[in-house]
């Protein structure tokens, strides 16, 4: 072999050793610049949930802070025996609980034995198109709850629930509902159309997931999980505590 | 192997792992998307399965759909392929393990893979076994992409090899 072809074959290796080294470096460098990129997602989607959650929050009337600082609201009674419930007025077996145990816990409330707290929360919020109707409908309980309607409206957004996929109730039904219970203020109009009490409802599913609740309904019996809220558990659950 | 596999193998394998990229670039994107309009329902999503701390399961549900979508971008457009498609391999193992303890400890979740999430109501059935056959294909292909990661029309090849689609 003649020293020129040696010499060509030294320079083709030095060639690519050369290039070698500069995909190694771009390489490096490109890995640290998409790291860069997933770091700074990451950042992005903290600093989007942060910026999200709101300072502060106006509460309704009757706000009260079992299970978690204002993460309820009393709903009917002042007996000494606690029973909260959970709640989603878009929730089928929410309205199903309702409307099983209405009777049970009213008399429960009427005989001073119970002290009744509901939690109106969001979860459902993705099950509606345009999403939000859960939030809106505990919203609109809320503005309920300051003219001391609550439990009289919260029947009535059961009564006429929605389905779940569809649109909700658009504001204006939500305010006709109010009018058979006694709604009739401007002030409940235009608390339902303002949303008032949308970021105490995040606070609520906050405060709710928080505590472990991953459903709706749940019920609690002074503090206790009442695994199988049927009227029957609820009255056995309410006579042990009291 | 002999010279003539070796060629077609280098000749199918970039469509290969192109195809694998754009499936899991359109996965990512899709279910990061799902859960980005509400952080505070993705971050329920992970409580619910029990595994972490409150404050750590909001933090993983504020952070992990834009980690998803910013994977998927990477994958689509073909940037660090092999970085993207190891920390793909890393997260769908972990969302594997997440749901299999949880189908082990017999709860009954939404595993909020496309958003929703939290405990399934009554008369739900819980979806484990398509879940976790669903992210174990695409662990696979994750995993092939991190071994194969040269594929075509991607920037990878564009920005290493100067132009050639590889």
């Amino acid at each position: 072999m003649s020293k020129r072809g040696d010499q060509k074959r030294a320079n083709r290796m030095v060639r690519e050793q050369l290039a070698a080294e500069r995909r190694r470096t771009r390489t490096t460098w490109i890995s640290v610049i998409a790291a860069l990129v997933l770091v700074v997602a990451a950042i992005i989607g903290w600093s989007v949930y942060r910026s999200q959650r709101p300072a502060s929050f106006a509460a309704p009337a009757g706000v009260t802070d079992d299970g978690g600082t204002q993460a309820g609201i009393v709903a009917a009674g002042s007996g000494p025996v606690t029973v909260e419930v959970y709640l989603d007025f878009l929730c089928p077996h929410c309205r199903d609980f309702e409307a099983s145990t209405a009777d049970t816990l009213d008399k429960l409330v009427a005989d001073k034995k119970i002290r009744l707290v509901w939690h109106p929360l969001g979860f459902l919020d993705r099950a509606t198109s345009p999403a939000g109707y859960s939030t809106r409908a505990a919203s609109a309980a809320g503005c309920a709850a300051n003219a001391g309607k609550l439990s009289e409206y919260g029947a009535a957004l059961f009564a006429n629930q929605p389905a779940e996929g569809s649109a909700g109730l658009n504001d204006d039904k939500l305010i006709e509902l109010g009018g058979p219970v006694g709604l009739n203020a401007p002030s409940f109009a235009q608390c339902v159309r303002n949303g008032t009490y949308k970021s105490w409802v995040g606070n609520v599913n906050d405060k709710a997931a928080q505590r472990g609740v991953n459903a709706t309904p749940t019920v609690y019996v002074n503090g206790k999980l009442i695994e199988q809220p049927t009227a029957a558990n609820l009255t056995a659950a309410v006579t042990a505590a009291s | 192997m002999d010279g003539v596999g070796e060629t077609r193998w280098e000749g199918i394998q970039p469509w290969l792992s192109v195809a694998a990229r754009l499936i899991l670039a359109v996965i990512w994107i899709a279910a990061g998307a799902s859960k980005i309009g509400d952080l505070a329902a993705s971050g329920r999503a992970v409580n619910a399965y029990r595994l972490l701390p409150y404050d750590l399961a909001v933090f993983l549900g504020a952070v992990l759909p834009f980690l998803e979508i910013a994977l998927g971008v990477l994958l689509l457009l073909g940037l660090a392929t092999r970085l993207a498609a190891s920390v793909s391999a890393v997260l769908l193992a972990t969302y594997i393990g997440g749901i299999s303890s949880v189908w082990v400890r017999g709860l009954r979740i939404d595993c909020g893979c496309f958003g929703g999430g939290g405990d399934l109501a009554a008369g739900q059935q819980p979806q484990y076994f398509s879940e976790t056959i669903r992210d174990i294909a695409l662990l696979a292909l994750a995993g092939f992409l991190a071994v194969f990661a040269r594929s075509r029309f991607s920037l990878d090849g564009r920005l290493l090899d100067g132009g050639h689609h590889r």
